[in-house]
């Protein structure tokens, strides 16, 4: 993708269904625009958000991947959103020696209310990505074998 | 695999965004060549019947939709799938127009976007499996735990409404609390008058039938899931048989043996055989076995010969009896206790006389209770002066951070009470914050707070304030360099659960608050809910507060029996749920720990951990936190999403 800011990033968002993408949903309903980088998948709960998806998304060419879950206490399923941010904590210290940067795996909570929230968000992830430039994952760690590496996550 | 994808242009919205025909030429290098056919509006009668319409000749596989948010619309897609005769879990929705069309300023880029995502549906749609929703036999009858306010009510609800239910208190009567009590806020309602409708009806009234009463009787073991639990009930011996006992009383008069009244505070002996109070539903007195002249090994028979009903009345030899019982829900509705002062430091509580807690002063007021209602101090004599001292653990991090919500209440209906009744004696409120919600509390409040005979005085900590003992004797309250005489002094403690909420909420595997009441499953929008599936909660157990709430509560868990549980038909099993493949199990139990509906349980025969789909909510969080890949979560298993972010990406 290209426009006139030169390298547009491609970044997944995975939206848990009850809080997150409803705000997106919110937003697409204030019909106020922001950039088209982020293609969502919509999951029940953010903890479904295996790591392998996010392996998966760097290694199919995704610059950025950002976890949007339901605020902390709020969680549809009492605690999913927890499990997403302590597997993203880990994950991110995982991904760094990769030479992916921490902009890069982001986690926010928007409700279903903040359409607003959302939109800034995405537009703030999306502007932070653009910053960093395309991916390019070091020599040293190819995601070759994300279950091999996610078993060493597990592991820790 | 054919494929069909449905463009829906919603008149204008989407199609002025994203160019229909560019997604059709894109299309045709999706997987499997899907065939594409642009609508209006997919969503408006005409267009859904043009949809299934379109389905039934074409056939396709699998199906996705572009158009709204599935938050709005799959359901009435997949209901389009199941008209065609296609599988609802066939088809895969695309959001193109809350996410797309009214987020994207760009055209191209709108469309750029749109075909990306749909390409990623159509990865994934191909691998949607046909899933169908399983049937449960299940069984309509309820067991209430409790026999308060919210249990009968509920009890007789449900009865109303045809359904068996069993009845499991603990103590040897209905009613709960207020039973006890004399006149409730707001109104000065007698307790006990209110409480005679309900607890007639439950006993004697046209639904009776339907209601098994179990007192003196406690829930031991439930196992099972919603629609199917099977509880275990042990009864302890009343030694009189509730369905024969007319409540005469000859058995009391004649029995030897006597010990301190609990229900009167202790302050007044009853006998061995006797009723809990005057008027106690069911009219029936129970047998103190450890009090009887028999658990010494005497051989005394009084009560039973002088029982007019017979031989059969009185079973000196009854034993403890355990009942199971088959349900398909079960309500919580075991209710509130008080904190115990005298873990609050300069309360005098329990050191000191004449110093009372709610429920004490309560037994006190009551005219069944140990002074026949007169409101005297230990040496009979009235109080000239009396001290009421709010939020005693309430509000308190060293305590209960919680507000209690009726202390205030009851505190000024006592003010009522006392003032009318002793019109010299002067009453002095030490209190935080006021708390009289809703359109009636005020009333008492502001009597109390217009009275001549009542002081109130706020404080900020309780530990500014110190009950003790005066060089004349009498009790003396000091709050801020004040020190007050009274004659006797009563503290509104903190609200907690019932003694043994704890213990039942581990038997029934349901979670507790930090404070040990039973956690909702949404705190607005479903607190009459447990966090398991069929356990609903009803009353104070919930949280501390009154009688009209416990009520509504007590109704609203019926609500959820009613409309999740009908005779003679299945419950419908939602099928995405996640499915552990035992074959891969590892037997680690990570998942066990991680499910917030207890949903999984392990199977150590065959060392694998198992998901009940009945208590699944479909989460997911067990299919990402296992380690062996050894869970399915149905609808969104790892290949789908795997294939979407592809099928995005690419």
């Amino acid at each position: 993708m290209t426009t006139p800011h030169g390298f547009e990033p491609k970044i997944i968002g995975f939206l848990c269904t009850w809080c997150s993408y409803a705000g997106a949903d919110k937003a697409g309903g204030m019909q106020t625009p922001y950039p088209p980088n982020v293609q969502v998948i919509r999951v029940m709960c953010s903890g479904r958000v295996d790591p392998q998806f996010i392996l998966s998304a760097f290694q199919n060419g995704a610059d950025g991947v950002v976890i949007l879950a339901c605020h902390p206490g709020d969680c549809h399923y009492k605690e999913g959103n927890c499990r997403a941010l302590q597997r993203h904590r880990l994950l991110r210290l995982m991904l760094e020696p990769f030479g992916v940067e921490h902009e890069r795996l982001m986690l926010d909570y928007v409700s279903a209310g903040e359409g607003e929230k959302f939109r800034k968000v995405i537009s703030e992830t999306v502007a932070a990505v653009r910053q960093l430039g395309p991916l390019r994952l070091q020599q040293n760690g190819t995601l070759d074998d994300p279950t091999e590496t996610l078993h060493s996550y597990n592991r820790q | 695999m054919k494929i069909g994808i449905y463009f829906c242009t919603c008149g204008s919205t989407i199609a002025e965004k994203i160019d229909s025909a560019a997604v059709m030429e894109a299309a045709k290098t999706f997987p499997d060549h899907p065939y594409v056919t642009t609508v209006a509006f997919i969503c408006s009668e005409e267009g859904k019947l043009q949809f299934e319409e379109h389905l039934r000749a074409e056939q396709p596989e699998r199906v996705v939709v572009a158009a709204c948010s599935p938050r709005e619309h799959e359901a009435t897609f997949r209901r389009c799938l199941a008209n065609a005769g296609l599988n609802p879990y066939l088809l895969q929705l695309v959001n193109i127009r809350e996410q797309i069309a009214w987020v994207t300023e760009d055209a191209a880029l709108a469309t750029e976007k749109a075909i990306s995502a749909i390409r990623g549906a159509v990865s994934r749609v191909r691998l949607q499996q046909p899933l169908e929703k399983q049937q449960l036999e299940v069984c309509a009858d309820t067991l209430v735990v409790g026999a308060g306010p919210a249990g009968m009510k509920a009890a007789l609800a449900l009865a109303e409404a045809g359904r068996s239910v069993t009845v499991v208190e603990r103590t040897p009567f209905i009613g709960g609390l207020p039973v006890r009590f004399e006149e409730l806020f707001p109104a000065l309602e007698c307790a006990p008058c209110m409480l005679e409708p309900l607890m007639g009806d439950l006993l004697h009234g046209e639904c009776a039938e339907r209601i098994e009463l179990l007192t003196m009787a406690e829930l031991v073991e439930v196992t099972g899931f919603y629609g199917n639990f099977n509880a275990k009930i042990r009864q302890k011996p009343r030694h009189v048989s509730l369905h024969e006992c007319i409540g005469c009383g000859e058995c009391v008069e004649a029995c030897p043996a006597a010990t301190m009244n609990d229900f009167k505070n202790s302050a007044v002996e009853r006998k061995a055989i006797d009723f809990a109070f005057a008027g106690v539903l069911p009219n029936a007195p129970f047998l103190l076995e450890e009090v009887c002249v028999r658990s010494r090994g005497e051989k005394c028979r009084a009560c039973k010969d002088a029982c007019p009903m017979g031989e059969d009345v009185v079973n000196l030899d009854e034993g403890e009896t355990m009942v199971e019982r088959r349900v398909g829900a079960i309500i919580v509705a075991t209710g509130a206790g008080l904190y115990d002062a005298s873990l609050v430091a300069g309360m005098g509580m329990g050191t000191l006389p004449d110093v009372y807690d709610g429920l004490q002063f309560e037994r006190l007021l009551s005219s069944t209770g140990p002074t026949n209602g007169d409101i005297v101090t230990r040496d009979g004599k009235a109080p000239s002066s009396v001290a009421i001292i709010h939020c005693v653990g309430s509000l308190d991090d060293e305590h209960k951070p919680y507000c209690s919500g009726i202390c205030c209440q009851y505190a000024f209906t006592f003010n009522h009470l006392i003032a009318a009744r002793l019109p010299e004696t002067t009453i002095t409120h030490y209190h935080r914050e006021l708390v009289v919600p809703g359109k009636a509390a005020h009333t008492l409040f502001s009597h109390c707070a217009h009275s001549p005979q009542t002081r109130l005085k706020r404080y900020d900590r309780i530990r500014d304030i110190v009950v003790g003992q005066g060089g004349d004797g009498r009790l003396q309250v000091s709050a801020a360099g004040e020190a007050n005489p009274v004659d006797m002094v009563i503290l509104c403690p903190a609200v907690t659960p019932a003694r043994g909420a704890d213990a039942l909420a581990a038997l029934l595997d349901v979670s507790c608050d930090p404070f040990g009441f039973f956690r909702e499953l949404h705190g607005r929008v479903d607190a009459a809910q447990s966090t398991i599936k069929g356990i609903y909660l009803a009353g104070a157990c919930q949280e501390p507060m009154d009688i009209r709430s416990a009520m509504l509560q007590g109704m609203a868990s019926v609500g959820h029996a009613l409309a999740g549980l009908q005779p003679g038909r299945t419950i419908d099993i939602e099928p995405i749920t996640a499915e552990v493949d035992e074959t891969h199990c590892a037997g680690c139990r990570l998942c066990i720990s991680v499910c917030p509906y207890r949903a999984i349980s392990f199977d150590t025969e065959r060392n694998a951990s198992r998901i009940n789909a009945v208590l699944c909510h479909g989460c997911g969080t067990c299919v990402a936190a296992c380690p062996a890949g050894a869970i399915t979560g149905h609808h969104f298993t790892n290949a789908q999403i795997m294939a979407e972010i592809k099928g995005v990406l690419s």
